[in-house]
Parts: structure tokens; C-alpha cells; sequence
């Protein structure tokens, strides 16, 4: 595998409880021309801290899955800017991009989204595969051990249940112990017990590894295991609060269900 | 339903483009070959035409035996006298036609290749076909008329002077005149020098002679009744026809002759379609399989079984009609390319205008559609089993892994091939019979290993992609577990790939083989130092030369062969027949003779015969027996069977009488060959270069080789002829890899959701293209090593059972090495535009792709 990529995604992260590891400035993301035009993401100013585990809620159309794309750098923002780690990841080419993904960010998704024609183990180590970095042994095994899948290890997905698959893809969104993960609806596909299982592991990878989590959910539930919670609105961040400062359980179920 | 089935089409159109690509190189060879033939026909009915322009009645001798072996006798010219005295005869006139070939100042020959040099006497009118340019006819026995567009192609002008050889020394001749042949522009390469009546007759050695005669009918006379007042008067060894029925005749025997190159040209189109209706096959399995969610969904609204097979049915007949348009049109301009190619290797053929008959419509249209429909029966009847509640499980049908039933049809198909391709080469009499098993077979071979194939993807694919999964690590394994995923599609996109590299190496193994023959038959049985032959490899030779060189100086004995053809009672068809000389043959050639005494042919008489051996089992002849052969002089010879020879290199003919009798009794005043020994202690090279000497001042057109150089002109000869094997099986591989191309589009269009999460985790694009051009990689050389496989087992075969010819199996294992890395360059090639698109792919896109 070749390397790519410019020496600045290389930087060491300045993992400082208290600098931001992922903020968006002025962020616009506007959609369609003339009539249809819209705007997904209508200016929003935030920032995720190191070791933070953000939930990102809102009703559906509410800008939530478009303003994650713009931070993953999935998608291009129409103005505004991204900064991953300290670095403005609006202007990087595709190259940087996917030095980018490879180096800083995690991606889980409510699909899973695991290559059927390898295992479980080799889903998992498939990141440093892409980038061609060496697998630390000693954290490989301990993510298997952390996800409870050692005897699962050479599975194919297709042998494996949803809850064990999203944890295959918990472990392969670690690997590279990113400067931030981002889950997309991770429990959307799972029932109760596998969901709590699933978010369990979150709040785990945050408080023992101290990985920075951004999760968009519309599951109360699944918020409600986040240290803050942040609701957006067409495309406007309407609450951002501690989800210890978020009284109870029904305002939540009232965010979910607007 | 057929107007969602069409807009459904717009919708894949890519795909359907791919499809139809496949069908319509297919079609557009039908198309081109047609027109091709069609067109040269044509330019010859127009050349024979134009050559009997004022001719009402012509006499010419009658044609018993027709090939290219043969000479029409020529008549004695008295018989000239008694046409022009006959009732009703305006004007009557002789002529000679015959070879003569012109070289320029560098002693090079003006016509190359196999086109003729032709030599006709000028004839006064109205029987004159030519119209002069520049100059005026041949006034005197030393100078001559050319055609314009040879002098044009040479800048000879009138005035100039050349050099031209018939059967007697060459000698030099002033350009009187430069003429063109009517209207005809496009000769097809071929050469013409025009005489005066004398001076033709002695180049071709028929003096006295005539080979026809013009006759013009006095006005009020009817050509009828003197058509029958002419045949009364002339003996029955001369025909009368009629100028139009003899523009005909002749037009006809070449025709003929050339109709080989039609059933040889539909015949690799034939083969390009069937590698088509593998593409077509697979492309619609995969967009049925994909699609499962669509037929479940207008099934769940009330769409019937047939409606769904009908949808996917006037899809094949949209997509295969559309494409044979195309193709068809596509062919008009393939002709020209045709024409070209063939030019390239040196066989020039008249082509003047294009020729688009309604046959040509007709055939491409009706073949490219049934080709398309049929190949999408099977992919439409699946498509009719998807359950209604496909729709809601958004399921993929199963593809069916290889089930053990079709594990043994598959068996037993590839098994009944071999038996077929073996009736056909040991059991069968007949080109046509051994040529259509052997098709058969090889038909029946390539569907048969094309369905057990998906049993041999896995691995196949694990020893192709081991080197690249150790030298490329994760790109290498997911390309090779990508061509695993889905046996069947991988098998047979690759199945395409092997039936044009098969058919390569089953030539390429069959031209080895016959290399080796010959060149063992040289070594082994070539007694002589050097052999004399046409510098077109084929045409007769003067007798005159080699009498000539046998007087030169260190030659011991030079054995002349002369070669015809005859009509053997019982036998069907026509038989070759050659002479060879009882008195030095022996001296020149250590004859391999299978029955009769060791010295047949030291004492072959003029009624004797020796027979090939092959050719004496399957016709039932033997030592002894009598045979009852028609000669081209409409006369038939008895000669006794003394023994049988085999027959080595294919070099011989099935009968060979005596050298004598071949030239009188089946009128063949020329040799085929001759073949020299030189005298022992006297230098070869010497001697050769006296020989070249003598040859270049008085028979150019005649050249000697030593083996060695006779070894490697052969070798030329086969080799032009695999080359051009070569650039016709060509189309079927590019097809095919249209097919890995259809094939890769269409998985990683299935995979597109698979692409973005790999795109999300960080894989760079030159990652995806390098994992899409591997899978192509890998597919390429699976086709590339069954293509090697049958290829190699037919090619066996038919060595095996060429035994008694003398051919040996010979590998070419160079050659065989060059066809897998040329395949695999192939699939890297097909991987580009799909790799592109994978690559491409919109991250966002792709991962919210349902």
C-alpha cells in the first residue's frame, strides 16, 4: 500500500482534555438552485472535545446526517470551515482525504457495512490494511477482548449476528485509535440488547481509550448514554447542553419525536 | 409493460450499450464478409464482361477438369481458318493467354503475393477489351502493352523498357502503349502485358497454337445458328458459347475458387457471435439477478410470469435488433478493412464499388437477433421464478451455485465434445464432414467447460491470485475473493476470453506441428541439395529451366516434377495427380514406400502409378489394382497401382504417375518443381550461385533454395497464414473482452455500497482501481489458461491423428506464454473504464446506496 498524503494529517494530536478535536465555524451546506433551493446545514458554529461522547439529534431533515457528512469529510460544505485535530479539512484534494480518514477519523455506520468476503478479525484490522500500517498485536487482541468477539474472530459477516457485526465494526472503527469516531445511527438495524451492547462499547472506547465520539441518533435511548447532547433544528443547532443538564427523559423523547 | 421495459433500458443504457457491443462485432463481420465477397464477385462478373466486350461467339477448349493445377490445352491455329469461312462469321480472331511475369530494373518481379501476371495477346477490334491511355498496341514482337495501373505504381511510361519471362528466357520489351481494361480500375494487384499474336505465342510456347477465338456475327446473321453451324465445324474437344455465357463461366471459376474465403470469413464470424452470445447470456443473468427486486415488485402489482419473461425477452430482441443495425452498417464499412487486411497479406482481390445485397440485410439482421434473443431465454426464465415478496425482502436472487446436475451436464457435455472432435478426426471422411464434427465438438467443448468452469474459479483464482495477494497484500486478496464471490459470472465471463485464445493456440499448435513435419521430411527424406520453385511459392516453372540447369556445371542430376489433376473412377471430387521422373527421382529423394518393391518409382512405367497411403486405404485401392483416371484432355488413362508411399510433410500428390505421361496425356507442359543434386565434392553454394545466375539472366521468375532456405520459406508461409488466422480470431477476443468489461461494470455497480464504506475507512482510489484492475487481471487469466488448456488438447487431437503426415506434437511453449501475458494485458486493458468508475464513485452516494 502506498502512502500518501501531506506531512501536516501526520502531526502529532495535541490530546488535551480541553482543545477541540473536531469544530466547524460558520458551517453552510445548501442544496438544489433557485426554487428548491435549501439549506441543509444553516450556519453552525460547533465544537467536539477531546474524550467527549456527542449525540447529535433532530428531527428527520433537520440537517443531522449532512452536518456529520460535512464533518467527516464525507461531504464539501458550501462555506464554512472544518477543522479535524487542527486541520481545515475543507480544502484537501481526494488524496489528503483519504489520508485524512485513514490517519484521524472512524466511521460506524447503521448498515455496518463489513466486507463479506473477509473475517472478522481481517474486518477489523482492514483500516491499517488499507493504509498499509503494521497491526499492533497487543490492541488488536484487546479490542477483540473489549467487543467479545474471540471466538468469532474468523467469521464472515455472514455468519455473524447484526449486534456482532456492529461490534466488528466498533473494533475496526478503533483500530486506528482516530482522533474522532463518527457513528451514523449505529444501533438503527439492532434490537434492544444488541443496541445497549453496541452503546455500552461507546461509552467504553470514550471513557477507558478516551476516543472522542460523534453520534447522530433519532433514539432517545441511544442519546441519552452521551456526555452532551446537541439538537438541531433546519439546519440550526436550536440546544447544545451536558446531557446531565438535559432534565429527563421525556425532553429527549420529545427532541426524537418532533 | 414494453414501455417500462424500454424505459428500463434508457435507464441501464451503459449496460445495454455493452450488450449490444458484443452482438454487434459479431454482425458486423456477417455484414463485412458478405459485402467483401460480394463486391469482389461483382468486380470480376465486370472484368469478364469488359473482356467480352465485342465478342458474340467465342470458342474455347472444352473444361473437363477444373482447379488450379491444370492448363486448358490450346487448339491448333488452323482451326481458325475453317471459323472464318463458316456462314454468317464477320469477323473471327485468335488468341493466347497465359503467365508472363514483368520485373523492373532491380530484377523484382512488378506483381506481388499470389496476384496473377497475366499475358494475353492484343486482338484487333471490335474484339479489343482495352482502351489506351498513352501509346498504341504492340506493333512488333519487342514491344509491349502494359495496364496503367501497374505502370502507374512502378513510373514506367511508354518508351521505357522491361523485362518479362514466360516460359521461355525473359527478355526485354519497349512500352508501346499503357491501356486500361475497359472501365476497370481496381485489378486486385494483379499484372498485364499485351503482345502481338506471334510474340505471345512464343512466350507461352504455343506456337501455332491458340487457347480461344473471338467471332464476330455478320449483320442479319442470328449468334444462334451460328453458335450451331460452328459447333458442326469444330471438333468436339472445343467449346461454342455464346461472349455473354463465357463472361459468365469465367466469372464463375473464380468465384468459386474464391468461395473459400467466405465460408472461412463467416466462419470467424460465426465464432466472434458465439463468443457474443456468452457476453449477452451473462450481462442478462446479472441484470436479472439484480433486478430481483423489480420483477418482485410488478409481480406483487399483478405482473404474470410471461409478462415478466416477455419484458426481458423484447429487452434481448431491442438490444439485438438495435445492435445488428448497427453492425450491419459497421460491415459496409468492415469490407474496406477486409480488403485491406488481406491486401497486407499479400492476396489482392478486385474491389471495385460496394456491394450491399438484400441477402447481406437480411442474414445480419435475422442472425444478430436470434443470437441476442436465444442467449437471453435462460436469464429471462429465471427471472419469471422471483417470488412477489422479492420486493419486499429486497433480496438478490441466488445465483445458483453449480449444482451437482449441472456439474454433470457439464461432464458429459465437454466429454461428448471430445468424442465428437475425435469421430471427426479419426472416423470421418471428407473436409466438410471432419470440419463439421470437429466444430461441433469444439462447440459442445467450450459450453461444456464453460459450465464447469464455475467449479474451477476457485481455484483457478487462488494459484492466480496467490503472486498477487504476496506481492500486493489486501488489493490482491479482495480482487481475488471478488472473482470468487459469484463463481458462475466469473466462469463464464472468462469461458469468452478462453473460446478465442483456445482456437489461437489450437492453430498455433496445428502450425508447429506442421513446421515439424516438414522440416523432418526434409531432413529425412530430401535426398538433393537444392529445389527449384515459382517465386510465388505456388505457380508453375518452365520445363526449359530445369533442362537448363542441368547442364550447369557440378549439378548432378536435376528430377523434374509436374503436377495436374484427374477424375478417378470411384472416386468423388477431383484427385491430384503428379509425374515424377523414374530415372532420377530416387536420386533426389529417399521415397518412404509402404507396400510394393523398394524400387517403384526407379521403375515406374508410363501406365504405372504409386499411390499416397493414406489416400490408397480410404479409397480402397491396392497393389495390383487398376485405375481408371479422366485427364483434362477429356480422355481416360488406365494406370496399375505398383505400390503406395506415405506421405510425408503432405508433400505429395495421392497419385503419382510418370513425369511423361502427366505432361502429354494430362497436358502439363510446366513442372511444379524441380529438385537438384549436386555432384559429390562439389561445393553447394558454387553451384547454387551458377544456378541463381543462369536463373536471373534467363528464368526469373524461377528462384532455388537450399533446405535450409526451403525450411524457412515454409515456415514463412505457415507463419503468414497464422498471422492472418490470428488478426481474424482477433474480433472474437475483443469481444470477449467487451464481456469483462460488461461483467466488471456490472459487479462493482453491485458493490457500490461495499466501495463507499472502503472509500469512508480510508481507501485512496488508486487502492480501488488497483483492486478492480486485478479482479480483471485474474478473470483475463482464467480464460487465458482454459483457452491454453483445450486449445492444447484439440490441437493434439488433430496432431495425433495428422500422425501419418508427419506431423508431430509440437508446444510452442514460447508462443503460449506470449498468449497469457498478452490476455492478461488484455484484462488490465478491460479494467480501465470500470476501475475509472469505481474510483469515481461519490462517497456520500455510495454508502446511501439501497
Amino acid at each position: 500500500m502506498q502512502q500518501t498524503g501531506s506531512a501536516a494529517l501526520r502531526a502529532t494530536p495535541t490530546n488535551t482534555a480541553s482543545s477541540p478535536m473536531v469544530s466547524a465555524t460558520d458551517l453552510w451546506r445548501r442544496y438544489g438552485e433557485g426554487e428548491a433551493e435549501v439549506d441543509a446545514v444553516a450556519g453552525v458554529t460547533v465544537e467536539f472535545r477531546c474524550s467527549e461522547f456527542s449525540a447529535i439529534m433532530g428531527p428527520s431533515g433537520s440537517g443531522k446526517s449532512t452536518l456529520m457528512h460535512c464533518l467527516a469529510g464525507l461531504d464539501k460544505p458550501t462555506s464554512g470551515s472544518v477543522e479535524i485535530n487542527g486541520i481545515e479539512i475543507t480544502t484537501l484534494d481526494d488524496n489528503d482525504l483519504t489520508e485524512l480518514r485513514r490517519q484521524k477519523i472512524g466511521f460506524i455506520f447503521q448498515a455496518f457495512n463489513l466486507l463479506p468476503v473477509l473475517t472478522a478479525e481481517e474486518n477489523i484490522v482492514l483500516p491499517l490494511t488499507i493504509a498499509g500500517q503494521e497491526v499492533d498485536r497487543q490492541w488488536v487482541e484487546h479490542l477483540i477482548g473489549v467487543v467479545g468477539l474471540g471466538d468469532r474472530r474468523t467469521h464472515r459477516p455472514s455468519e455473524l449476528s447484526g449486534g456482532q457485526q456492529q461490534r466488528v465494526a466498533i473494533a475496526r472503527a478503533l483500530v486506528t485509535r482516530p482522533a474522532v469516531v463518527f457513528a451514523d445511527e449505529p444501533t438503527g438495524n439492532l434490537d434492544s440488547s444488541a443496541s445497549e451492547d453496541v452503546l455500552n462499547l461507546l461509552r467504553e472506547a470514550v471513557d477507558q481509550f478516551k476516543q472522542t465520539v460523534v453520534m447522530v441518533t433519532h433514539d432517545a435511548e441511544a442519546a441519552s448514554s452521551g456526555d452532551r447532547l446537541v439538537v438541531l433544528r433546519d439546519g440550526k443547532i436550536c440546544r447544545d447542553a451536558p446531557m446531565a443538564q438535559v432534565e429527563d427523559a421525556h425532553e429527549l423523547m420529545k427532541v426524537s419525536a418532533a | 409493460m414494453t414501455a417500462i421495459t424500454i424505459r428500463g433500458l434508457w435507464t441501464r443504457k451503459l449496460r445495454a450499450g455493452l450488450t449490444a457491443l458484443a452482438v454487434l462485432l459479431g454482425v458486423m463481420m456477417i455484414s463485412g464478409t458478405y459485402v467483401f465477397t460480394d463486391t469482389i464477385n461483382h468486380s470480376f462478373d465486370r472484368i469478364f464482361e469488359t473482356a467480352n466486350k465485342g465478342v458474340d461467339i467465342k470458342v474455347v477448349p472444352h473444361k473437363t477438369i477444373d482447379t488450379e493445377k491444370v492448363q486448358q490445352p490450346p487448339f491448333s491455329e488452323s482451326l481458325l481458318r475453317r471459323v472464318e469461312s463458316a456462314r454468317g462469321v464477320a469477323k473471327a480472331s485468335g488468341g493466347v493467354n497465359d503467365i508472363a511475369t514483368i520485373f523492373d530494373k532491380n530484377g523484382k518481379r512488378l506483381n506481388k503475393g499470389g496476384a496473377p501476371a497475366l499475358m494475353f495477346s492484343a486482338s484487333p477490334q471490335p474484339f479489343n477489351p482495352l482502351t489506351y491511355s498513352a501509346g498504341h498496341a504492340p506493333g512488333n514482337a519487342s514491344e509491349v502493352t502494359l495496364d496503367k495501373s501497374t505502370a502507374d505504381k512502378h513510373g514506367l511510361k511508354v518508351g521505357d523498357t522491361v523485362r518479362i519471362g514466360g516460359k521461355v528466357p525473359a527478355r526485354r520489351y519497349r512500352i508501346s502503349g499503357l491501356a486500361k481494361f475497359g472501365d476497370v480500375t481496381q485489378f486486385g494487384g494483379a499484372t498485364m502485358a499485351i503482345f502481338t499474336l506471334p510474340e505471345a505465342q512464343r512466350i507461352s510456347q504455343k506456337r501455332g497454337q491458340l487457347d480461344e477465338i473471338d467471332v464476330a456475327v455478320a449483320k442479319g446473321a442470328s449468334t444462334r445458328q451460328v453458335t450451331a453451324e460452328l459447333r458442326g465445324l469444330l471438333p468436339r474437344t472445343l467449346e461454342v458459347k455464346t461472349g455473354a455465357q463465357d463472361a459468365k463461366d469465367q466469372a464463375n471459376d473464380i468465384q468459386k475458387n474464391l468461395s473459400f474465403l467466405n465460408t472461412l470469413l463467416l466462419a470467424f464470424a460465426g465464432i466472434a457471435l458465439f463468443v457474443g452470445a456468452f457476453i449477452i447470456f451473462n450481462t442478462f443473468s446479472i441484470t436479472v439477478a439484480q433486478r430481483t427486486t423489480e420483477f418482485g415488485l410488478l409481480r406483487t402489482m399483478g405482473a404474470s410470469r410471461r409478462q415478466i419473461m416477455r419484458s426481458v425477452i423484447v429487452e434481448a430482441l431491442i438490444i439485438g435488433l438495435g445492435a445488428s443495425i448497427v453492425g450491419l452498417f459497421a460491415g459496409i464499412l468492415m469490407a474496406k478493412g477486409i480488403t485491406a487486411l488481406f491486401k497486407s497479406f499479400s492476396i489482392d482481390l478486385p474491389s471495385q464499388g460496394t456491394v450491399v445485397l438484400g441477402r447481406t440485410v437480411i442474414v445480419s439482421l435475422l442472425v444478430g437477433t436470434i443470437v441476442t434473443v436465444v442467449a437471453g431465454l435462460s436469464p429471462a426464465r429465471r427471472a419469471t421464478r422471483v417470488p412477489p415478496l422479492a420486493a419486499l425482502r429486497h433480496d438478490v436472487m441466488p445465483t445458483g451455485r453449480a449444482g451437482r446436475r449441472r456439474t454433470v451436464l457439464a461432464t458429459v457435455l465437454t466429454a461428448l465434445g471430445v468424442v465428437l472432435v475425435a469421430i471427426g478426426l479419426f472416423a470421418a471422411s471428407g473436409a466438410g464432414g471432419v470440419l463439421g464434427l470437429m466444430a461441433l465438438g469444439a462447440i459442445a467443448i467450450f459450453i461444456g467447460v464453460a459450465l464447469l468452469s464455475s467449479r474451477l474459479v476457485a481455484p483457478i483464482a487462488s494459484a492466480l491470485g496467490w503472486p498477487l495477494e504476496k506481492l500486493r497484500g489486501l488489493t490482491g486478496r479482495l480482487a481475488r475473493e471478488n472473482t470468487e464471490r459469484n463463481p458462475s459470472r466469473t466462469a463464464v465471463t472468462a469461458a469468452a476470453l478462453m473460446i478465442g485464445l483456445a482456437l489461437v493456440t489450437f492453430v498455433t499448435v496445428l502450425a508447429a506441428g506442421l513446421r515439424a513435419s516438414i522440416n523432418d521430411t526434409v531432413d529425412k527424406n530430401f535426398a538433393g541439395d537444392l529445389v527449384l520453385s515459382n517465386q510465388d511459392n505456388f505457380s508453375p516453372i518452365p520445363a526449359a529451366a530445369g533442362r537448363a540447369v542441368a547442364r550447369v556445371p557440378g549439378v548432378a542430376a536435376v528430377s523434374p516434377i509436374n503436377a495436374s489433376s484427374g477424375k478417378v473412377k470411384g472416386v468423388s471430387g477431383t484427385t491430384s495427380v503428379q509425374g515424377l521422373d523414374p530415372k532420377t527421382f530416387t536420386k533426389v529423394w529417399k521415397p518412404d514406400v509402404k507396400k510394393g518393391p523398394a524400387s517403384v518409382i526407379d521403375t515406374l512405367g508410363p501406365r504405372d502409378a504409386v499411390l499416397v497411403d493414406d489416400w490408397a486405404k480410404s479409397n480402397h485401392f491396392s497393389v495390383g489394382d487398376r485405375l481408371a483416371i479422366e485427364t483434362p484432355l477429356a480422355k481416360t488413362i488406365v494406370l496399375t497401382v505398383r505400390g503406395t508411399i506415405g506421405n510425408n510433410g503432405g508433400l505429395f500428390s495421392s497419385v503419382s504417375g510418370n513425369y511423361g505421361t502427366v505432361k502429354r496425356e494430362f497436358h502439363q507442359p510446366d513442372d511444379a518443381n524441380d529438385l537438384i543434386k549436386t555432384a559429390p565434392g562439389a561445393n553447394v553454394k558454387t553451384v547454387q550461385a551458377r544456378i541463381n545466375s543462369l536463373l536471373d539472366a534467363r528464368f526469373p521468375i524461377v528462384k532455388s533454395q537450399n533446405q535450409q532456405q526451403f525450411k524457412d520459406d515454409f515456415q514463412k508461409q505457415v507463419d503468414q497464414i497464422l498471422y492472418l488466422v490470428y488478426a481474424l480470431l482477433s474480433l472474437s477476443i475483443i469481444v470477449s473482452l467487451f464481456g469483462i468489461v460488461n461483467t466488471l461494470v456490472l459487479s462493482i455497480h453491485e458493490r457500490t455500497r461495499e466501495l463507499g464504506m472502503m472509500r469512508a475507512i480510508g481507501t485512496s482510489r488508486r487502492q480501488v482501481r488497483r483492486i478492480v484492475r486485478y479482479e480483471s487481471l485474474i478473470t483475463a487469466m482464467i480464460g487465458g489458461v482454459l483457452g491454453l488448456a483445450v486449445g492444447l488438447l484439440l490441437g493434439a487431437m488433430t496432431t495425433v491423428a495428422l500422425k501419418d503426415q508427419g506431423f508431430t506434437l509440437q508446444i510452442p511453449v514460447v508462443s503460449l506464454l506470449i498468449f497469457l501475458v498478452v490476455a492478461g494485458i488484455a484484462g488490465v486493458l478491460a479494467a480501465i473504464p470500470p476501475a475509472r468508475r469505481a474510483s469515481r464513485l461519490n462517497v456520500l452516494e455510495a454508502l446511501a446506496y439501497e
